[in-house]
């Protein structure tokens, strides 16, 4: 069996390709790397928790924030806990 | 034979019940808060820890800060950080006292089991520690912008400017209309 070779590439195909290539070095999570960070991740740390949300006022995906999924969870969950206490805003207003 | 087994098995779970635990309560009071209350509040969460043959390891008072959103109509709050140590039983009390019999001026609480030695941690700064408020005035004050401050007085007289100039283009319009009618 012979393999097929594919000779016309989509442009869709092309797209993917250069995106990928673009990003040589993928993202790393900040709290993997350095410990003591996690330590941060608190409720009453709000100025620290500040940083993973948007201007609006919602948690930061970890696609874009490039947490890893254990300390995303741990992340959000002090969030909302910080929320309850309105340390920190369910939407923020415009003013 | 099985009863042994069933009783060694079930001795951590038990006496993770009755062993005492290190937690800390984050309380939210309305801002009119009072010395009485405050005393209150310390008192009665002392008795019921006590009771429980606990300790409390630290009372602080956070200060007063901005909600990010209103609670009960207020728009600022004070934080009170408590943190003790007693047996996991004592924490649906602590709930009760402060749903109930503290309602009046307690407005949020939550309750965390403390994980790790340590007791340190980090907050946001209260209105009372900020050196500087964010008031407009007071930041103008300070950078000699007191051309800006005025800023009342200002409406004040643009109204009256507007008036003399209406008044004089009310004038000039009469005399020019008296021109062109001669």
């Amino acid at each position: 069996m012979t393999k097929k070779i594919k000779l016309k590439i989509s442009a869709r195909l092309v797209k993917k390709r250069t995106r990928r290539a673009s990003s040589s070095t993928a993202k790393q999570c900040r709290f993997c790397g350095t410990p003591a960070f996690v330590a941060d991740i608190d409720y009453k740390n709000a100025g620290f928790l500040r940083g993973f949300l948007t201007e609006r006022g919602k948690i930061l995906p970890s696609r874009i924030s490039g947490n890893c999924n254990l300390h995303q969870r741990a992340l959000s969950r002090q969030v909302r806990k910080s929320r309850c206490m309105a340390l920190l805003p369910y939407i923020a207003q415009y003013n | 034979m099985r009863m042994v087994l069933i009783i060694v098995t079930l001795l951590p779970i038990s006496m993770g019940f009755f062993m005492s635990h290190r937690y800390e309560v984050l309380i939210l009071t309305v801002p009119e808060v009072t010395q009485d209350e405050m005393k209150q509040l310390e008192t009665e969460l002392d008795k019921l820890i006590v009771a429980e043959k606990g300790s409390v390891i630290s009372f602080e008072r956070w200060g007063k800060y901005k909600l990010t959103y209103p609670i009960r109509h207020n728009d600022y709050g004070v934080y009170f950080l408590i943190r003790f140590e007693a047996p996991q039983a004592i924490t649906k009390q602590v709930d009760e006292l402060f749903k109930i019999r503290l309602n009046n001026f307690v407005v949020r609480h939550v309750v965390t089991a403390l994980e790790g030695e340590s007791l340190e941690y980090q907050r946001p700064k209260s209105l009372e520690e900020a050196p500087e408020s964010r008031d407009m005035d007071s930041f103008l004050k300070k950078n000699k912008m007191q051309g800006l401050l005025s800023s009342v007085d200002k409406k004040e007289a643009a109204p009256g400017q507007d008036v003399e100039m209406a008044t004089v283009s009310e004038e000039e319009s009469v005399e020019s209309e008296s021109a062109s009618a001669e």
